[in-house]
């Protein structure tokens, strides 16, 4: 295998260093250098959406969410991606329309404009910051444990977590979110062929899916149902996961500007259309891989089963490329969102574009040695902590919403709620703040709170614009 | 054409927010119950698959009725 792995990462590599070298002379701006000069065309942007959303979380977290909690998972991950291509159809037009009023030069710019305030830029800025950080760390993290697993004697976790931000970091400073997007589309193909292709052979393993399925039924008939085995997937924990993955694509910034930098809205709709169905075929396969997982290795650990599935029980050939695979989808996620981080801060700066452009890229390698940092601190439950990552920028939905939407002159009562909202969020976390009030998580209730806050304010505390803004 | 466009759209949003609902019922999980199973496929699972499905091919229908769906050449 090691040959073949060596062969095909030399391809990658230069796949990797002839999209910088090609997209490097277009980025004078930042405009271009940020939004890839805001022209993205349907099939591009279905793969780059879809290796920016489906990562290490999905490879390797949802295999394992499957084995260890049961089909419950797909309603917390799949129905609610379906649900999300649904609302990205639906609000991504406005967004867009907004957007492109406001002359948008990401997420938090877009809030200092929308709200006539810098500190409603800075509280989207540190809520991304704080929620996204652990996030990326978990991808790196993630795959850094399974290579480990899998190469024991070649580099400790740090030493793959190293060469992971390295190349990442050489890509994205040189190419720009253009060499991010044409290597997103590589990444995203190579990640649906090869986890499609390791589905097929653990369901052949046993037949078909029924004799899986009776399979799993002998082994544990709890993860046939919900709560699931260890009684995760309450009505709460479902409902909660539902809103915060629903809110993805409007409140963490790597997939916003993707939305915004389509090329019109019929290129925005297409794409929501094939993201729809590459999410459905990929938790279809990690569903597979997973059950097959659970009659076999129900008692290994998460690297150890990802390693058996998907290196050791696979041909040579299949192992090379699931493991390029995995390495691809975990750098696929981390680039777009710490470029993405870089993007926020760009937002947020007035200046010379050139000067505020090279703050940026430094910056951007300051947010990559803080990831670092945190993939060798944080724990490996990898979906978890995402499912956290999501839940902290949903709390960001009503105050975005409502910028989006409101038609009247907006002032800061939203935002200053959503920064308490992500505080005591933070709070519940550490417990410092109890996890539920009245039988409610800490998550969904502030939602639902922040929500209500939103729209009365809406109605009452805020004077109604002159000239209505959305048009 | 406008307004049947605009009740079609409505008509997609309406049925996407009753999948939703329904998917997090006990007609579609019910607890610790796995049959009646569909081609060996636990019941809760073959539901939300078919809910999913639903959505995403709401979606493709959305896009044909959205009001957006005409202003390419605006942009």
């Amino acid at each position: 295998m090691i040959p073949i792995l060596i062969t095909i990462a030399a391809v990658y590599l230069g796949a990797l260093v002839t999209f910088s070298l090609i997209t490097r002379q277009k980025n004078k701006d930042s405009v271009s250098y940020f939004l890839a000069g805001s022209k993205l065309g349907s099939v591009l942007g279905i793969f780059t959406l879809a290796a920016t959303l489906f990562s290490t979380f999905t490879m390797i977290g949802m295999p394992d969410f499957f084995r260890t909690h049961g089909v419950g998972s797909w309603l917390f991950l799949a129905f609610s991606d379906a649900a999300m291509v649904f609302a990205i159809i639906s609000v991504g037009y406005y967004l867009r329309k907004k957007a492109k009023r406001e002359n948008f030069k990401g997420l938090s710019g877009l809030m200092v404009q929308c709200y006539k305030n810098k500190s409603a830029g800075y509280i989207t800025f540190v809520g991304a910051f704080i929620f996204l950080v652990p996030y990326v760390a978990i991808q790196i993290r993630g795959i850094a444990i399974f290579l480990k697993a899998t190469f024991p004697e070649a580099l400790p976790i740090w030493g793959w977590a190293t060469i992971i931000i390295v190349i990442m970091l050489i890509y994205s400073e040189v190419g720009g979110l253009k060499a991010i997007i044409y290597s997103d589309m590589l990444q995203g193909l190579i990640l649906l062929l090869i986890i499609c292709i390791i589905a097929y052979n653990c369901v052949a393993e046993f037949g078909n899916l029924a004799n899986l399925f009776a399979k799993v039924e002998q082994v544990n008939e709890k993860l046939l149902s919900v709560p699931g085995p260890k009684g995760l997937f309450t009505p709460q924990f479902l409902i909660a996961s539902f809103v915060a993955i629903v809110m993805i694509p409007f409140t963490q910034p790597q997939v916003v500007t993707r939305i915004i930098i389509m090329k019109n809205h019929r290129s925005l709709f297409r794409m929501a259309i094939g993201l729809g169905v590459f999410a459905l075929i990929i938790i279809f396969a990690t569903l597979c891989i997973g059950m097959y997982g659970a009659v076999k290795y129900p008692d290994l650990s998460t690297a150890d089963f990802i390693s058996q599935a998907l290196i050791a029980d696979q041909s040579n050939l299949v192992a090379a490329f699931a493991i390029l695979g995995l390495v691809a989808a975990a750098i696929s996620t981390s680039d777009s969102q710490i470029f993405a981080l870089g993007g926020e801060l760009r937002s947020l700066l007035t200046g010379e574009d050139r000067k505020m452009l090279k703050i940026t890229r430094i910056a951007i390698v300051f947010f990559a040695i803080v990831v670092f940092i945190f993939s060798l601190l944080t724990s490996d439950e990898l979906v978890m902590l995402a499912r956290t990552s999501f839940a902290g920028t949903a709390l960001m939905a009503p105050m975005i919403f409502t910028a989006i939407f409101s038609e009247r002159k907006l002032k800061m009562y939203i935002p200053i709620c959503t920064a308490i909202a992500m505080l005591l969020f933070i709070g519940s976390m550490l417990e410092v703040v109890p996890n539920t009030i009245l039988g409610l998580r800490m998550d969904l209730l502030l939602i639902i709170v922040l929500t209500l806050i939103s729209l009365l304010l809406n109605y009452f505390g805020h004077q109604k614009k002159s000239v209505n803004p959305i048009g | 054409m406008k307004i049947k466009k605009k009740t079609l759209w409505l008509l997609c949003c309406i049925s996407a927010s009753i999948i939703v609902i329904l998917g997090f019922t006990v007609l579609a999980i019910p607890a610790n119950t796995f049959e009646p199973q569909l081609f060996g496929l636990p019941y809760a699972l073959w539901v939300s698959i078919l809910l999913s499905v639903l959505l995403v091919v709401l979606t493709i229908l959305g896009t044909l009725v959205h009001p957006g769906n005409r202003q390419t050449e605006e942009e």
